[in-house]
């Protein structure tokens, strides 16, 4: 996996120089309206800001088969939430519900996560969550 | 020779500057005033986001020539074609930071001033002078701008002016309009509970709004450990964690999409490509 993650990094280098910087973006993007599950294999977690984000390998289901990439919010919001950079482990068999981008790549906003050998359920909807007083 | 000296001396004095301002030292009297004040410590998490989202009754009154844009901005991002405004990573300024952020923010209270601080949003860094100074007559322009605040009774009122005329007004992340200069913000930071905050905000931008748009906030306080803020760099998600030729690490650009979204490896390739300013024997 870290060869993996490593090669990203390399294709990264070679072509992702003139590609545009959108670190701190909007999640309109993501279809707020439409709710879908992914079952697969975590590859990858990176717990870093702005957003920390995570890809599955799908191989079941209904949705498109491939790696999916996940995002989610920050890790002080996500701290905040009960997660930690432990949370999820590569390798970790999970459901994840996302909202799907819009232009049909394989990508999602994230939901919630259930962690199938334990049944632990980690969410991170802050609008769903964060209430007065809370 | 004396009367002569004593004349130079005295026409020195006169025309001598007035003595340059300087922040005191604070005092044990200094310190213990700040206990009289309201209390605004701990770490303050903003209310749903969703309160201002486009369309809603409380949106900005623009004028007539912006009002056009702005629909344009709505549309395209009810669309899913979001125009991201703060993908540079540059700080949002007000009001933005107030009614945009999903991010906590904490503030500090010394003799003389009020430190905001906050996670992300530009690494938020806000310094609000209550020692009784006036604006300066031509502050530079700035994304956070100059501001001077007083208490009156449980509120902290901000006044705000030197704004950078490219900070944006907005109702959501990819839907906002530059002030275009002059604008004007006051805030009125109130406890309204042991630990509930309202922000109160009064944007008057001549350039762009018809009328000043008035916004709020709401904030709840956490004094749990892990509500405490943390680092948060707003552009490490650009980068992977890799390993130079010399074994030493190092971040290396990560692909995203067009949208701002991180790629999986096996996607990375060939939207990168569609770039038209990206190498042509790539695919």
């Amino acid at each position: 996996m870290l060869k993996k993650i490593l090669s990203a990094g390399a294709l990264a280098a070679t072509l992702a120089l003139s590609a545009p910087s959108l670190a701190h973006h909007s999640f309109a993007m993501f279809d707020q309206t439409k709710v879908i599950n992914l079952r697969g294999t975590i590859s990858s977690y990176r717990w870093v800001n702005p957003h920390v984000s995570l890809f599955v390998e799908v191989q079941d289901g209904p949705v498109k088969h491939g790696v999916w990439a996940v995002e989610l919010t920050s890790p002080g919001n996500l701290t905040r939430l009960g997660w930690s950079r432990q949370s999820l482990k590569v390798g970790d068999k999970v459901d994840i519900e996302v909202n799907p981008l819009r232009d049909g790549a394989l990508g999602g906003g994230f939901r919630k996560a259930t962690i199938l050998s334990t049944g632990q359920v980690l969410q991170a909807r802050l609008v769903e969550i964060e209430k007065p007083g809370g | 020779m004396l009367p002569l000296l004593s004349t130079l001396l005295s026409a020195t004095l006169a025309a001598a500057p007035p003595p340059e301002p300087v922040n005191p030292a604070p005092t044990r009297t200094s310190l213990a005033a700040i206990a009289d004040q309201p209390d605004l410590s701990g770490v303050w998490t903003p209310g749903p986001l969703d309160k201002y989202a486009p369309g809603n009754s409380t949106e900005p009154k623009w004028r007539a020539e912006i009002a056009p844009i702005y629909a344009r901005l709505k549309q395209l991002d009810a669309d899913g074609k979001p125009q991201n405004i703060w993908v540079n990573c540059l700080p949002e300024g007000l009001p933005s930071s107030w009614t945009q952020t999903l991010n906590s923010v904490e503030f500090l209270q010394t003799p003389g001033r009020i430190t905001i601080l906050g996670e992300l949003d530009g690494n938020r860094l806000r310094r609000v002078w209550t020692d009784g100074r006036p604006h300066p007559a031509d502050p530079d322009p700035t994304f956070s701008g100059h501001s001077i605040g007083h208490w009156e009774g449980q509120t902290l009122v901000i006044d705000t002016v030197g704004f950078l005329p490219q900070v944006f007004i907005s109702t959501g992340q990819g839907v906002g309009i530059p002030n275009n200069g002059d604008m004007h913000v006051v805030e009125r930071i109130t406890l309204t509970g042991p630990d509930t905050a309202r922000v109160d905000l009064v944007v008057d931008a001549p350039h762009v709004l018809a009328q000043p748009w008035h916004a709020t906030r709401l904030l709840n306080r956490h004094r749990e450990r892990k509500f405490d803020l943390v680092e948060s760099s707003c552009r490490q998600g650009d980068f992977i964690e890799s390993t130079d030729k010399d074994g030493l690490a190092i971040f290396a650009p990560l692909p995203k999409d067009e949208g701002g979204a991180t790629l999986p490896p096996d996607q990375a390739g060939p939207l990168v490509a569609s770039n038209p300013a990206a190498p042509k024997e790539k695919k």
